[in-house]
């Protein structure tokens, strides 16, 4: 249901604005809405103006905003340790933090850019150690006094090995040769051994060519092998000290002051949320005057606390919603106890305007019925009933999964219920086993009498949609639409009746007064709702047949369940029979769940909501500390 | 001959619109994919739309019924 909601007045002197705001955002009932008194105000001479800060509130809030942008900066520099809240109020100390908090933005600053050169120095010597460490064995046959010069590549691209190869036996006339190895983590590196005469000409060559050499540390450039990788070891063990050091001494920074910065910065902000919402406000010369939007049940109970916190000084008074006013009421829906659960289909849709009607207990009301129209087996319907318990008990903790349970429960139900007057049993097992019979009507036989029954029940969904339309628009006053949905509702009963006539001859209806009827109404349809009106009409016909769709997707998932049993009791025996039934309903309860679901939400939306409903509502969004 | 001219036509009836079905849909499902991408919390929203072009094989089916149950 829509909740009836209030046009408020809160009046009080200035100096109390921002502690009556406070309560406000602290109640998170108001939803204040300067536009109302703008409205108010407009060609008329008012005492009213939007309130405007004093210098000092100004300086006040410039104050708040650059400390808070300052401790931000602080914060995002500092551990996010899950530290307990400090004991501190943040008012007498602000000026205290304001000093602090340079000397601790530029303590942090320090910290970590002297983390981010350790971390790249570290990242630096990891590398070049398993490049390094990944080339030894190669190295390790080698006499001491050789006469040869080593140098590291990387290579990128196994692909690019057999050219760089090539190139460098051409360049170095055949006195070089390149070994290859691949590193722990898959990277391919390469040693190119030339003599000491060759050397520089190598390098060059790689200069040219732009083949990556392995960089080393420059004092490490002119070592042997094994002296490069116990250096590097070793520069690597000083480098992880050094930042863990410089970790422990961020992190005690944080311990020591987190608490506090974060107790501060969210004081600034409910602060600073305060300075905002004065946005909102208007001022004669002596008060405040605030105009917004709450929930009617909960006007009496704010209206006596703003009275006890302030001793009467200020005053709230509930105003009348004119008409031209009600499309900007906002909205907030509340289903209580059965339909609750069903506001996760609802909420699909936009949000309706204040005028119309909450969808929701109509989707309660019809949603299970299509749906067990359309699967209706008392097989499926007794797994989807224990389906829902499971899902409705043991997830309590997730409310979406939870209210899905509760939605799938209730559907259930109507499909046992349609079950047992369709005589279905995972399809015809109940007919082969339990001599289970239709009390009703034999879906998989008779067709014709099963779209009778889908249209006889998209007739009497859209009427009922074109009703309430029509005491919408009277409710709005809008005549013209009213009488124009009333026709539409006349030529479509006729309409159907003459179908009728036509098709049964020996009923009691007769063809011409239902013809005449439709001719004479026809022109005046035209008449008040122009060209374009019959064509609406028409829709209205094909909403109707859509419903068709209630028998057609059951007729599937019966004979979907019969095939499952015939397979089944194909296979001459009783285990692959059940596993072979048993995999192939698994599957058509996937699909009867889905698919009714799918077509019964369709229907609402498309065929039945579009005959009453008026969607785009404004969200009720109250003053709360959650919002900043 | 005359049976299986009405089975051709209860075949066309059901079968035509199913390919146009068929086609929508998948239009729908590209487009509703891509805007899932950017907002998971259009799911429901992008299933119904996909529904929405099922009327045509449903009617088709209707039709193909009718003609095997009138003639």
């Amino acid at each position: 249901m829509i909740v009836r909601m209030a046009k408020v007045e809160i009046l009080g002197p200035k100096e109390q604005l921002m502690a009556v705001l406070e309560l406000l955002r602290g109640r998170g009932a108001f939803q204040p809405d300067p536009g109302l008194m703008q409205a108010a105000a407009h060609g008329a001479e008012t005492l009213t103006r939007g309130l405007v800060l004093s210098a000092t509130e100004i300086r006040e809030r410039l104050f708040f905003e650059n400390l808070q942008t300052r401790i931000r900066s602080l914060l995002t520099m500092l551990p996010d340790l899950p530290l307990a809240a400090a004991a501190l109020q943040p008012l007498p100390v602000v000026d205290v933090f304001d000093e602090l908090v340079d000397r601790h933005l530029e303590e942090a600053e320090q910290h970590q850019v002297r983390l981010e050169e350790l971390r790249l120095e570290e990242a630096g010597l990891s590398r070049d150690l398993v490049f390094w460490e990944t080339l030894e064995p190669m190295l390790a046959d080698l006499p001491e006094e050789s006469d040869l010069e080593f140098f590291g590549i990387t290579i990128h691209d196994a692909r690019h090995l057999e050219g760089i190869r090539a190139l460098l036996q051409e360049r170095l006339y055949g006195q070089c040769r390149v070994s290859v190895a691949t590193t722990p983590d898959g990277a391919l590196v390469g040693l190119v051994a030339t003599s000491r005469q060759m050397a520089e000409q190598l390098r060059m060559v790689m200069t040219d060519e732009r083949i990556p050499e392995l960089s080393l540390p420059e004092d490490l450039a002119g070592r042997s092998i094994p002296d490069r990788i116990l250096a590097l070891r070793h520069r690597l063990l000083d480098c992880q000290v050094a930042r863990e050091q410089a970790e422990h001494s961020l992190e005690s920074l944080a311990r020591r002051w987190l608490p506090s910065y974060r107790q501060v910065l969210a004081w600034l902000e409910e602060r600073l949320a305060l300075y905002r919402a004065t946005a909102t406000a208007y001022e004669t010369r002596q008060c405040f005057v605030v105009e917004g939007w709450m929930a009617a049940s909960e006007v009496e109970t704010l209206r006596a606390d703003l009275s006890a916190q302030f001793a009467g000084q200020v005053v709230l008074e509930q105003l009348e919603i004119l008409n031209e006013e009600l499309e900007q009421v906002p909205v907030v829906l509340h289903n209580p106890g059965y339909f609750a659960p069903f506001e996760v289909f609802s909420s699909l849709l936009p949000l309706p305007k204040y005028t119309s009607y909450d969808p929701t207990p109509f989707i309660g009301l019809f949603f299970p019925v299509l749906f067990g129209m359309i699967l209706g087996d008392i097989g499926y319907g007794f797994i989807l009933l224990c389906l829902s318990f499971g899902l409705a008990r043991g997830l309590k903790g997730h409310p979406l999964i939870s209210n899905l349970g509760k939605v799938l429960g209730a559907a259930a139900v109507y499909t046992l219920l349609f079950g047992v007057l369709f005589g279905e049993l995972f399809g015809d097992l109940g007919e082969r086993w339990f001599n289970l019979h239709p009390l009703w009507i034999d879906r998989m036989h008779a067709l014709a009498p099963m779209i009778i029954f889908s249209i006889s029940v998209g007739v009497a969904h859209v009427l009922f949609g074109l009703v309430l339309g029509i005491w919408t628009d009277l409710r709005r006053q809008r005549g013209r639409e009213a009488l124009l949905k009333f026709l539409s509702m006349v030529l479509t009963l006729l309409t159907i009746l003459l179908l009728v006539a036509w098709l049964v001859p020996d009923s009691w209806l007769a063809v011409r007064p239902l013809l005449g009827g439709i001719l004479l109404l026809l022109p005046l349809l035209v008449v008040i709702g122009g060209l374009l009106a019959p064509l609406e009409l028409l829709k209205t016909f094909g909403n109707i047949v859509s419903y068709v769709r209630i028998m057609a997707i059951g007729l599937c998932s019966v004979l979907l369940a019969v095939v499952a049993n015939r397979l089944g009791g194909a296979t001459g025996d009783i285990l692959a029979g059940l596993l072979v039934a048993g995999v192939l309903h698994a599957f058509n309860l996937l699909l009867g769940v889905f698919a009714p679901t799918v077509h019964s939400l369709r229907l609402h939306y498309v065929e039945f909501f579009s005959k009453f409903l008026d969607l785009g509502g404004r969200r009720f969004e109250p003053l709360n500390r959650d919002r900043p | 001959m005359e049976k299986a001219l009405i089975a051709l036509a209860a075949a066309l009836a059901v079968g035509l619109p199913a390919i146009a079905t068929a086609w929508a849909q998948s239009r729908i499902g590209a487009a509703g994919a891509g805007t899932l991408a950017e907002k998971p919390e259009l799911t429901g929203t992008i299933i119904i739309l996909v529904a929405i072009p099922e009327t045509m094989v449903i009617l088709g089916f209707v039709v193909a019924a009718m003609i095997l149950m009138m003639f």
